[in-house]
């Protein structure tokens, strides 16, 4: 049997995922410059506040979605406007913030343990769900989904960055803060909303995970190592180059197990980053400074 | 007051607070008339909280019925319960404290092969009991003196799986799925073993990282090798989605999986990708007191793998600390000697030199309508 379209299947589903995460991270970089690690937890938050409403509530599962996107991003908004906000206003270096964003990923970490107990979860309903055949390679319905939200997210938020005046504000703040502070750009505004942007798409991923495969409390850390991984690999701060970086991470992560074993999978993740932190550090999309 | 007297009575100072910290806290292990502390340790969290709670609710059970019959010579029968979630650093965290802190001459646990190989070292150097009532791993065997379970080694587990596979069902090539874990290593290699010397064919074998939750990959190369049967080691958090994708990638061959899938949560999440696949546990002669007590306490029929081995392992600490008191060393001798019968984990209780578990003796079940049922 052949077994290659089947992996460019595997690779594309867990490509979308991965860009997902890099894209809302790649967003909220650009604009602040800081490691935002919460950025893991947003994706599993998301998760569960469909697996709140669904599970728990009895809502449908679409207003779920649709309200746990809302939610999380306002979540997102939040944690820059009481935590990330004022440690800007202090100057505090970028370790500093990515140390206080780390207590955000623990502390939101442990609250959903807490609330939803550490263990797996399914939203999907249990019932076995409608495959299709695509070349000798099979792939769901939910699957199919993934790719698409990706490659839309990934579109919509490019066109929205590049013909939008909000677009060009986020392009300044990330070049200068304090020098767009001063021709007016409101940058507390445009970083709040980046948080915002940047924070539901990674509900949609942590979403998407959920109806795939499944949560639980600790699928942050992971989405969040893809992620960072895959924006490192394209380019930090890129938009594209994240999303091109989280395709091969996933196409390099399952053709690789095609001819060595499986065991070395997430080894080969890692190999990857550092042979790129090594050789071209400022990923495949930016150019050299 | 000159340099040098100062530094003597510092020195004076703190051998005081030693002295009198080590003797109260050599006190404080055992009063005589207090609480017989023991500690416990299991996943109550994490990938195997399902097992970790019902088997504490087992040893709660057992530890009621013990006080209400009077208590162990007149003293009450006390459980210090502490997570391991499974992995072996909180499991090592968890039996420094029971050791050091709590100063407790049993721990009753791990539950997960890689918790309770974490601490043996810990606790057969602090010469502290440690009796298992779920661990498998062969390397337990060579654990120590101190080191004890009443649940069969996988040796018995992995070997019964090939002959399974080979003899009854007739499967001559198999693929194995198996979870890096030193429970899933452990039987993935008994099994190759004893498939091999059968006779039968090892087609694939894929391993995959215990928080993995993406087992697609593994499953594509399985399912290009075309097996007869696949072997499939996992715990309940990654078995779930692995038996969901295996469905979606139309991976139609029979699924044999290993103790830890005795967990109805499987069943139920998994739905009807789980219908059909089958798993050997241990045969335990529940009786039916056991099984209403357990219901009460859980509020569902649901009795986990180890769950009836964590009940007798109690009853049987019980019964040795009753004889020979609180002393770790001869509580040690002691259950040696056990020979308990009428347990419901097993028919009869006894340990051979290394400490483990006499003789084993499997059933297979399947699972038919998200309920689990042996295979006549």
């Amino acid at each position: 049997m052949n077994i290659v379209p089947q992996l460019i299947i595997n690779s594309l589903i867990a490509g979308s995922i991965y860009s997902l995460v890099a894209l809302g991270f790649n967003l909220i970089y650009g604009a602040t410059r800081f490691f935002n690690l919460a950025h893991g937890i947003m994706a599993a938050s998301g998760g569960y506040v469909v697996f709140f409403g669904v599970k728990t509530l009895g809502w449908n599962l679409y207003i779920s979605i649709i309200l746990s996107v809302f939610v999380v991003g306002c979540i997102g908004y939040l944690l820059d406007r009481f935590i990330y906000k004022p440690l800007r206003r202090k100057k505090s270096s970028n370790m500093v913030m990515l140390v206080a964003s780390l207590g955000v990923f623990s502390t939101i970490q442990a609250l959903l343990a807490i609330l939803f107990s550490t263990q797996f979860h399914s939203l999907r309903a249990i019932s076995p769900e409608q495959t299709f055949n695509l070349f000798g390679g099979i792939i769901t319905q939910t699957q199919i989904i993934i790719i698409l939200v990706s490659l839309i997210s990934t579109i919509s938020l490019h066109l929205f960055l590049s013909r939008t005046r909000f677009g060009k504000a986020v392009k300044a703040v990330s070049d200068d803060e304090e020098v767009s502070r001063i021709v007016g750009i409101n940058t507390d505004r445009i970083i709040g909303a980046t948080f915002f942007i940047g924070s539901s798409i990674a509900a949609l991923a942590g979403i998407l995970v959920g109806l795939d495969t499944g949560i639980e409390p600790t699928i942050g850390m992971s989405l969040l190592l893809k992620g960072v991984v895959a924006a490192i690999i394209g380019g930090i701060g890129n938009i594209f180059g994240g999303t091109l970086g989280a395709f091969l991470l996933g196409f390099v992560e399952n053709f690789s197990v095609w001819k060595i074993s499986s065991d070395w999978k997430e080894a080969i993740t890692f190999t990857l980053l550092v042979s790129f932190l090594i050789f071209r550090p400022q990923g495949l999309m930016n150019k050299r400074k | 007051m000159s340099k040098t007297v100062k530094i003597v009575v510092w020195l004076v100072v703190i051998i005081v607070v030693v002295a009198v910290g080590t003797s109260l806290s050599r006190k404080s292990g055992d009063t005589g008339t207090g609480p017989i502390k023991i500690g416990f340790i299991g996943p109550l969290t994490g990938d195997a909280a399902n097992v970790g709670q019902n088997s504490k609710a087992s040893v709660s059970i057992a530890v009621e019925e013990i006080n209400a019959a009077g208590g162990i010579n007149d003293r009450q029968l006390e459980v210090i319960y502490e997570d391991g979630q499974c992995n072996g650093k909180t499991a090592s965290n968890a039996a420094n404290k029971l050791i050091n802190v709590d100063k407790v001459p049993v721990i009753l646990g791990g539950a997960c092969s890689g918790e309770t190989s974490a601490f043996t070292g810990a606790s057969e150097q602090a010469k502290v009991v440690t009796l298992s009532y779920c661990s498998s791993v062969p390397t337990i065997t060579e654990a120590g003196d101190y080191i004890f379970r009443d649940y069969p080694s996988d040796l018995y587990q992995g070997k019964f799986g090939a002959e399974y596979a080979y003899n009854t069902l007739g499967k001559k090539k198999v693929a194995i799925l198996y979870v890096k874990s030193d429970w899933g290593v452990g039987i993935e290699k008994v099994f190759v073993d004893s498939f091999k010397a059968l006779g039968g064919e090892i087609v694939a074998e894929e391993g995959y990282e215990q928080t993995s939750r993406d087992l697609r990959s593994q499953l594509t190369k399985i399912k290009a090798t075309k097996p007869d049967l696949v072997y499939f080691l996992g715990y309940s958090d990654a078995s779930i989605p692995g038996l969901k994708q295996a469905a979606e990638l139309k991976l139609d061959v029979p699924m044999l999986g290993g103790d830890a899938w005795d967990d109805s949560k499987i069943f139920t999440e998994a739905g009807q990708a789980a219908e059909g696949i089958m798993f050997a546990v241990v045969n335990s002669p529940l009786n039916e007191e056991f099984k209403t007590k357990m219901e009460e306490k859980v509020g569902s029929d649901e009795i986990t793998v180890c769950s009836p081995n964590a009940y007798d392992a109690t009853k049987i600490l019980a019964e040795v600390i009753g004889k020979v008191g609180t002393d770790s060393t001869k509580i040690k001798d002691e259950l040696y000697k056990v020979s308990y019968t009428g347990g419901v984990s097993s028919d009869k209780i006894e340990f051979d030199s290394n400490g483990d578990l006499v003789g084993a003796n499997y059933v297979v079940k399947v699972v038919r309508g998200g309920k689990s049922e042996a295979v006549k």
